[in-house]
Order: C-alpha cells, then structure tokens, then sequence
C-alpha cells in the first residue's frame, strides 16, 4: 500500500515536470514584438548665420593671420605670411599672435570667450582672416 | 562681423571643424585641408605642408562660395513616435546601428514609460531647456524623460537629472569642448543637500562606482544625452584619442555629508548655497588622480606626499594652456584623510592655502613649445627655470568635497581646459 503510494507521487512529479518543462523553455526564449517607441535624438535647432562674401583678389588688402596656439600653427603661418607678401602686391599682413597675444589659447572654452577673440581681431579691419588650427 | 574667414585644418580634424561651423549656424565654411599632423612635426616639415598649401589658401581666399544649406527648424515637441517588430535583443541591436545607443543596453523608451517618468518633475515636458552640442539637438524635458528611461533611472531622479543638464547646459561648462576633445575627459556630478537622502544617491562607500542605481543611471543618461541628443559620436565629432569608461557613465556622487569635520562646511555652502538647498554642481574633469596615503601622521606630512601627487597634473595649464590657471579644481577628500587633516585643528582654508603652496613644479618642466610664456610672465610675475609654478593662480580655486567611505584615498580632479563648475539648484 505505502509502496504504491510511493510510485504513484513518483509518477506525478515525472509527469508534471514534463509539462511544465517546455513552458518553463518558451518563456526563456524572446519573443518578437512591436515596440511603439520615442525618438531619442531629439531635433536640430540651429539659428542660421550669415557667411560674408569672399574677395575677388587680395591685392592692397589687409590679411590676419590667426593662431589658436596648437603647436606649429604659428610657423605654418610664419611661411603663408612670406608667400603671401612675396606673390601679392601691396598686401599687408597682421600676425595675430603679435599684435593680440591674448587671443592665443588652444581651447576658448566657451562661445562668449571665442566671441571676445573674434571682436579683439576684427579691430584691426582685416579684409580677410586665415586661420590654422586643430593638432 | 562682416569678414570672411579661411580655415586651414589638419585632415584628421576637418570633420570635426565642419560639424561644428554647422553648429554655431555656418552650413558652409571655406576649409583647407593639410595632411595630419601639424603638431610635433620639424620646422622643414611644416614649411613644406605651407608651401603646399599657399595655392590652395588663394584659391579658397579669392574664389570660394557657400554652397549647403541648414536643414529646416522642426517642431521640437512632442518627439516623434516610431515603430519596430523584434526581440529585446534585436531591439537593442537596432538602437545601436541607428545611433540611438552607446553600446550599453537600454530599456526601451516606450510612450507609457516616458509618461511614468515625467511624473517625477513638476517641468512641463515641452519646456526646452537648451540645445546640446556639438549637434545643437534640443533638450526637452521630454526628451530628458525618454533618457533616463533607457538609462533605468527611477522617476525620483529626474530633478537631479535635469539640474546636472541646465548645468552642463550653462556656457561656463564647455560642454561643446568636453564631447569634442582628444583628452580622455569625463563628466563630473556632485550632489549636496537634502535631496541625497530623499532620492537615494550614494554618498558614502564607493558612491560614484557601481551598484548604486541612482548614481549609475543619472551618469548613463547624462552621456546618452551627450551622444544621442548632443550627436558626440567617436571617432568624430567626440575625437577621444582612447576614450574611457567616464564616456558611458559620468562621475557621480553626493558629498559625504556626515563626514564634514567639524567647523567645514559642505561644498554648496561654499558655492553660495544654504545648507538645507539641494543643489547639484557639475564639472568637465581629466580622470583623477588617486592620493593613496596610509602612512602619514599629520597634516603637513599628508599634504607634502600630496602635493607631489597631484604635480604630474600641473602641466596641463601654466604656460601651455593660461586660461587653465583661473579654473577650479577639485578636490574629493576622503573621510579618514578629512579626519587626520582636521583633527590637527586645521580649516579648509589651511589646507587649500598649504596644498596650493606646495603643489607646484619647476617652470623647466613645461615643453618649450607652450604657447603662453608671455602670459605667464604678465600674471604671474618673472619665471626662470627653477621657478615654482602653482595649478591655480589664487588658493581659492582649489575647492574641497568629502566624498567616498572607508580608507585611505582621496581623489585629485583637475578640470578640462575651459570648464568651470556650474552648480545649479534642483527644482523638483
């Protein structure tokens, strides 16, 4: 009797891990479904500015060399300053590092600093500003 | 202004040049394109690029007209809903080739999670609260909800999370040159007052590591944010030379605030906050130096070993980059290393004003090519070789936060050229 009783809970537990075992499976496994999601990126919102014409020549006009202060860009300049006195007549060219050494610092930080950079060159009325930058 | 420009930029970079003249609102820029590097080259070479160069520079200078346009403005709220069939995992997959990911899973930000979340904050959630750089994406709050919902930030966090953004938002913090620079930078977060305690964020043993979920997921969604909504993508525009895991997670941690020794007071009440405000100062920072010091006994032997560690940091400012010596750095002082340096007696000010003194190197240190000589000689007074140049140019710019648990560290934060920190009061 106690025997029977035995083999028959032994029957039950078998049986029943047999069917909860491919549910137990189907619900690991993934399930395709739509996802109705929101747009993380978020949308550009530039104010456009202004892009001044360019020279049709550079003769008789004012050129202003500007270095940010990464390394080298001032002798790059150096050399366009030459080439430029030697093929364009009349041109007179201003090194921003000598005649505004404040404005020489490898990061601005901040718009308003690089701003401030901006207003201190164009005191000198450059028709044109040539700048070097990046490492 | 009225003058037109030529910008010559090294081919590494010139991708980097033009997002950011879109950026500030230029569709189109004159560049000139030299073959990298330009730094760290011979004289011979650098003329020779020049040489190169010159016909290109007369061309751009006298012929070169604007040719792309900006995209039109669209509405910025609400965000526009979409649709995918697939798995979690092939949803997470998607989300990382569409740019919509950092290479960490995220939890999907479905309309009625969003919804949960903006019940954390009072905001309205089409209030704009700026535009991330460098891709000028425009933060709502929103779309600040949509973040910290992929992040796994609970409801609660949303203030904290949106005051670290107004901040990070705040001209002050560079954050255009944080998410653009070569240097291994990183986003740090420090939290003060009540709200610590109200929302859960760690502040004692290992509170800016893992297993702390307000930390972490107030960190991941700040650089979501910033890659996603702010477009600073590797290798370009974000031009990490190696990068780090601060580009995943920003630093995050409240002060310590039951640790302050007696008489210090906690660092938002030095920025100009009341002790009962909740604030949250924000801050672009090199990875820290760790002062490991189990040994010394008194302040002066303790604030001797540390200004020798913290030294190696000095030559990112002085003579190379000037505007670096009015920027405050931070120092995380751990609770025991607070005990020993106040247990003498000593004030915050003794220790900021000793620190300062001694933490210095010889002017000789500095590579010959640093641009700011001058400058430095102007602010600083006359250098020679032996001269020993201080991080700061005024004591008070080394600000102090007890920050961490048990043991015998502290960290050193030194800021990224540029970054100021901004604190900013949390309003729920």
């Amino acid at each position: 009797m106690v025997k029977n009783f035995i083999l028959r809970k032994r029957l039950f537990i078998f049986l029943t891990f047999i069917l909860i075992l491919p549910l137990s499976l189907s619900s690991a496994k993934e399930r395709k479904q739509i996802w109705e999601y929101l747009n993380p990126e978020g949308v550009i919102k530039i104010e456009p500015m202004k892009i001044n014409p360019h020279p049709d020549t550079l003769e008789g006009k004012t050129i202003m060399l500007r270095w940010n202060g990464k390394h080298n860009g001032d002798k790059f300049l150096e050399r366009i300053a030459e080439l430029l006195i030697n093929h364009v007549k009349n041109i007179k060219v201003i090194k921003s590092w000598e005649v505004a050494p404040e404005t020489v610092d490898p990061i601005a930080g901040s718009q308003e600093r690089s701003l401030e950079f901006a207003k201190t060159i164009a005191k000198f009325k450059p028709d044109l500003v040539i700048g070097a930058q990046s490492d | 202004m009225g003058i037109p420009t030529v910008t010559i930029s090294s081919s590494e970079f010139v991708s980097l040049a033009k997002d950011t003249s879109v950026g500030k609102g230029a569709a189109d820029l004159s560049f000139v394109i030299v073959p990298h590097p330009l730094g760290m080259i011979p004289l011979a070479e650098i003329r020779e690029k020049a040489d190169r160069a010159f016909p290109l520079i007369m061309k751009a200078a006298t012929e070169w007209k604007p040719e792309a346009k900006l995209p039109p403005i669209k509405p910025i709220y609400p965000a526009q809903k979409l649709i995918f069939e697939g798995t979690i995992s092939e949803f997470n997959q998607y989300l990382m080739d569409k740019g919509f990911s950092i290479g960490l899973p995220v939890i999907p930000p479905t309309p009625e999670r969003v919804k949960k979340m903006l019940k954390g904050t009072s905001r309205k959630p089409d209030e704009l609260l700026g535009m991330v750089p460098p891709r000028m994406g425009a933060l709502t709050v929103e779309l600040v909800a949509i973040h910290a919902v992929m992040a796994g930030c609970k409801p609660e966090y949303m203030p904290v999370l949106i005051a670290a953004l107004e901040a990070l938002l705040d001209p002050k913090a560079n954050w255009r040159g944080l998410t653009t620079t070569t240097a291994t930078s990183s986003i740090l977060v420090i939290v003060n007052g009540p709200i610590i305690y109200e929302v859960g964020i760690a502040s004692r043993q290992g509170a800016a590591g893992s297993g702390h979920q307000a930390n972490a997921s107030i960190g991941y969604a700040i650089n979501l944010i910033a890659d996603i909504v702010g477009g600073s993508k590797s290798p370009s525009p974000d031009k990490s030379l190696l990068g780090g895991p601060g580009d995943f997670v920003a630093w995050v941690f409240g002060e310590n605030q039951l640790a302050l020794p007696k008489g210090w007071e906690p660092y938002h009440v030095d920025r100009g906050f009341k002790r009962t405000d909740s604030v949250v100062t924000v801050m672009g920072v090199y990875p820290p130096v760790d002062n490991i010091d189990h040994w010394s006994t008194s302040p002066e032997e303790h604030v001797r070993w540390w200004s020798y560690l913290a030294s190696p940091l000095l030559s990112i400012g002085g003579p190379c980059w000037i505007s670096q010596m009015d920027q405050p750095h931070i120092i995380a002082i751990g609770p025991e290393h607070a005990q020993l340096i106040s247990g003498a007696g000593w004030t915050k000010e003794q220790f900021q004003k000793t620190f300062w003194e001694q933490a210095r190197i010889p002017f000789s240190a500095w590579p010959k090519g640093c641009p700011n000589v001058d400058l430095l000689v102007k602010r600083f007074g006359p250098v020679n070789a032996d001269t020993p140049i201080p991080m700061t140019l005024k004591y008070e710019d080394i600000h102090i936060v007890i920050a961490g648990g048990a043991g015998k560290h502290s960290h050193f934060f030194a800021p990224f050229p540029g970054c100021f920190p901004v604190t900013k009061l949390i309003r729920k």
